[in-house]
């Protein structure tokens, strides 16, 4: 394998754990903060790739849609939570995990109404098409413009939650699930907020894919598969964890896809299963 | 005599938090030790470590002879030790009889049948019966547990310990949360159950009364360490015990 | 007492049904019971031991898979097949509990998940064995035993399937009321309690984990000669969420209810289907309903309001 090559793999591994880290970050945000596994949360993802497209054909801009689908994706998801999870955050956990899944069918079926069945495209912007050459290998601007993406929202993230209030807020009522009630009033506005806020995290992500993936049925399903992957790796609830697991993954399956091109994804559940054995909890996340 | 119960140096951190610290105590066959000591003293942390439920950070727990430390809650139970929760952990859809049943047929070991099974059923069953009539819970064997008051939940749950028979048996705030009429009855069921089962019990507890009333010896724990430890008469006298107590609790 | 008359009640139902019911209605029936022994098995994780399982599907289909290759490739009478599809999901099921029973709860659900995935994705790239996203068609009905009768008509498919099941339902009962299925029932209770009673609840777990994968095997072992198919389909996570859906309609830890909740979640299908091709979104919005409104299921409800009454 040439320099060239490693160079390559391993943007394609940054661009893919980038895209993750988008959507697994949300998915471990909301758990920290709701102690809700929201299964329809790659459904979010998808959402945000078709508005995205939507977006796209109607103005014809890329760039606004990459600022304007997220709030839209994170508004439909506060609304679901406002007008379902709201009741039943008193019930066993799994109550809520099978809730998200009939919201997941639901959505999943709503976008095959509104978009049909085909995939649907979307053309990078101009600034972002063709390839740069980087160590003797031309390498695609979009995916260096994913890898940016990730590493500049894992930034930005990092920072709300450590530097700002409410984000010292969130990581308390992550670390101990018992200060949300001393939060008292606000608690339903912190989740409803987080909630969202995941979702639109989730669109971003969606929004960026869809020029490198397409927009298509059932991605919605195969990346809450790797976040979930990527969360059971990391730790639930651990926003370091998700970045650790997203580029753990990231790796695995690029390499995996280099080397065993048929069997890629094994590769990705043997570090799984080997992180499970030594630490169940994952690498970030809390010992019960 | 060698003591039933040995904790060396036992110590537990939760990140930079340290609950339990160098906690060395010996408990004499047949004694009743109190443990008590402000809120976040450690005391429920300590009967985990001792339990089996949570690994110490530091530290070691010998059993009748044995170094118990690497084993888990489960081979711990089966070597005698049993236990009830601060907060009320019982099998709250199941019926009185099974929620003891249970704990029974598990302390017993073997296999449990997958099919038919009867026998195994029927024997754990007179036991749990024997040990909820001790403890005045017989007329109420076949409500489900979640429907019983909370003292009488409480009296189910050390009925489930004491029926598995052990040698040791640690108590985590039995009477948090009871009237002082049901107080009195669970002080006098434990009085009973250290007579006439000839229990070593471990008892951690809030109401001073019921310690002094109780205790063969007391050790005092504060900010995870051993303060005092002694009979009745001298922890009452200790002033360090005092101001701790006066420090924390208004 | 009224429990066991319903249950004759509905044991001469089924005996009788195929006289009183048209072609395509027996065909429907045949299709509901083998649903129901999949929903069933999800039971004895979901309802009896606290374990939910997002993956489910992933046995079916793996039993749907072994029976399909006994029957085509070796044409064995189909308890043979049976079998072979249920032993094979129970031993797929050994590996797949020992690593997801290491977590709990939710962690649980989503490894389940994810392992379905994984075995979904194998069944979808393994051509030369599965047939690829084409499966495998043409899977015969074959005899009952070695130079037996053929069961290929109607009548008798649906009696192997109505035997199979009741059958089933009739084991899995016995297994939640042994000593065995009653400590299931107080590791869903409280595990910890369970814990610091003296036992490690994993052996428990896997072995019910295994059982119920066992069960599904079987349930899509019936699936492949009688639909004549075996695809990646029926290992989707669809299949797995509709299983849920099954069991939290008919009512968790009921082993009935869950028959029932096939019965009705299917009919439900079937009905909206003639409607629009769009039914999962009214399935979907039904399901979020019940969860909010219904959490015991038909049957639970049921039993509650039979109980006050
Ligand atoms: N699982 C845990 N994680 C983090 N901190 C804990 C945990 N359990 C207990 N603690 C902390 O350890 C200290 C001792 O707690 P505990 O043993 O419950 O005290 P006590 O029973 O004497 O009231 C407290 O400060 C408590 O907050
Ligand atoms: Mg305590």
């Amino acid at each position: 394998m040439s320099v060239a090559n490693v160079v390559e793999q391993l943007l394609n591994a940054l661009a893919l754990a980038g895209l993750l880290f988008l959507v697994s970050a949300g998915l471990s945000l909301v758990f920290g903060i709701l102690r809700v596994v929201n299964f329809a949360h790659g459904v979010f993802y998808m959402l945000g790739a078709y508005f995205g497209v939507t977006s796209v054909a109607v103005t014809g801009w890329f760039w606004p849609s990459l600022l304007l689908v997220p709030p839209v994706v994170g508004v439909v998801g506060a609304m679901l939570e406002a007008s379902t999870l709201r009741f039943i955050y008193r019930r066993p956990p799994i109550y809520q995990l099978l809730l998200t899944f009939g919201l997941a069918l639901i959505l999943e079926e709503s976008v095959r109404v509104v978009y049909g069945p085909t995939a649907l495209g979307v053309e990078p912007p101009a600034l972002l098409q063709g390839a740069v050459e980087i160590a003797g290998t031309f390498y695609p601007r979009y995916r260096l413009f994913l890898v940016v993406l990730g590493l500049a929202v894992g930034a930005v993230v990092w920072l709300l939650l450590t530097k700002t209030r409410t984000g010292l807020v969130i990581r308390a009522v992550a670390q101990n699930s018992e200060m949300a009630d001393c939060l008292g009033a606000d608690v339903t506005r912190v989740r409803t907020l987080v909630f969202g806020a995941a979702c639109a995290l989730a669109g971003l992500g969606g929004v960026a894919a869809a020029p490198m993936t397409t927009a298509y049925l059932g991605m919605g399903i195969s990346v809450i598969v790797d976040a979930f992957v990527v969360v059971v790796i990391g730790g639930l609830g651990s926003i370091p964890g998700s970045m650790a697991g997203s580029l753990i993954v990231g790796a695995a399956q690029t390499w995996g896809a280099f080397y065993l091109p048929e069997t890629a994804m094994v590769i990705m559940y043997a570090v799984m299963g080997a992180i499970l054995i030594f630490r169940p909890w994952g690498l970030f996340g809390e010992e019960e | 005599m060698t003591a039933l119960l040995e904790t060396r140096e036992l110590g537990r951190a939760f990140g930079a938090l340290q609950a339990v610290t160098d906690v060395t105590l010996a408990v004499e066959p047949g004694e009743l030790r109190a443990i008590i000591g402000p809120n976040g003293a450690g005391k429920t942390t300590l009967f985990h470590l001792i339990s089996g439920l949570l690994p110490p950070s530091a530290g070691r727990v010998v059993f009748r002879g044995e170094d118990v430390t690497a084993l888990g809650a489960p081979a711990r139970c089966r070597r005698g030790l049993s236990r009830t929760f601060q907060i009320t952990s019982i099998f709250p859809e199941l019926s009185v009889l099974e929620n003891v049943r249970i704990a029974v047929q598990l302390k017993a070991g073997g296999n449990f049948r997958l099919l038919g099974g009867r026998a195994q059923l029927d024997a754990s069953e007179r036991r749990a019966r024997e040990s909820l009539a001790f403890l005045g819970l017989e007329g109420r064997a076949d409500e489900l547990a979640s429907t019983l008051p909370h003292g009488d939940q409480r009296l189910l749950e050390i009925a489930m310990a004491v029926a598995q028979e052990p040698e040791l048996l640690l108590l985590d705030e039995p009477t948090q949360g009871l009237s002082p009429e049901d107080t009195t009855a669970t002080v006098g069921v434990i009085r009973q159950i250290a007579k006439a089962r000839h229990l070593t019990i471990l008892l951690v507890e809030h109401d001073m009364d019921v310690v002094f009333d109780l205790a063969d010896r007391i050790t005092v724990l504060h900010f995870g360490r051993v303060i005092a430890e002694g009979a009745p008469s001298d922890i009452r006298a200790n002033a360090e015990v005092q101001q701790a107590y006066l420090g924390t609790v208004a | 007492m009224r429990g066991r008359w319903l249950g004759a009640l509905a044991l001469v139902a089924l005996a009788v049904a195929p006289w009183a019911l048209a072609r395509h209605q027996l065909s429907l029936l045949t299709d509901l019971l083998i649903f129901g022994l999949f929903a069933l098995s999800l039971d004895l994780i979901m309802g009896y031991t606290g374990m939910v399982s997002f993956g489910h599907a992933a046995y079916f289909g793996l039993g749907a898979y072994g029976s399909a290759l006994v029957l085509i490739h070796f044409e064995q009478p189909i308890p043979v097949a049976l079998l072979a599809g249920a032993l094979l999901a129970g031993v797929i099921a050994v590996p797949v509990g020992w690593f997801s029973t290491r977590a709990r709860e939710i962690y649980f659900a989503m490894l389940t998940l994810a392992f379905a995935q994984l075995l979904y994705t194998v069944a979808y790239k393994w051509r030369d064995l599965t047939g690829g996203s084409d499966g495998i068609a043409g899977v015969p009905k074959t005899t009952l035993y070695w130079g037996g009768p053929s069961v290929a008509g109607p009548h008798a498919f649906y009696a192997v399937v109505a035997v199979s099941v009741v059958l089933s339902l009739i084991v899995c009962r016995a297994l939640v009321a042994s000593p065995f299925g009653r400590a299931l029932q107080a590791i869903r209770e409280n595990e910890r309690r369970f814990i610091s009673l003296g036992r490690d609840p994993r052996v428990f777990k896997l072995t019910v984990f295994v059982i119920a994968a066992t069960f599904a095997g079987l349930a899509g072992a019936l699936f492949a000669p009688f639909r004549g198919f075996a695809s990646p389909e029926v290992m989707f996570w669809v299949l797995s969420g509709q299983g849920l859906m099954m069991v939290i309609t008919g009512g968790i830890g009921t082993l009935v209810g869950p028959i029932i909740g096939a019965m009705v979640f299917i009919l439900i299908q079937e009905i909206l289907s003639s409607y629009t091709e769009h039914w999962m979104i009214f399935t979907g919005a039904i399901f979020v309903l019940m969860v909010i409104f219904l959490p015991g299921g038909l049957v639970g409800t049921a039993r509650r309001l039979a109980t006050r009454a």
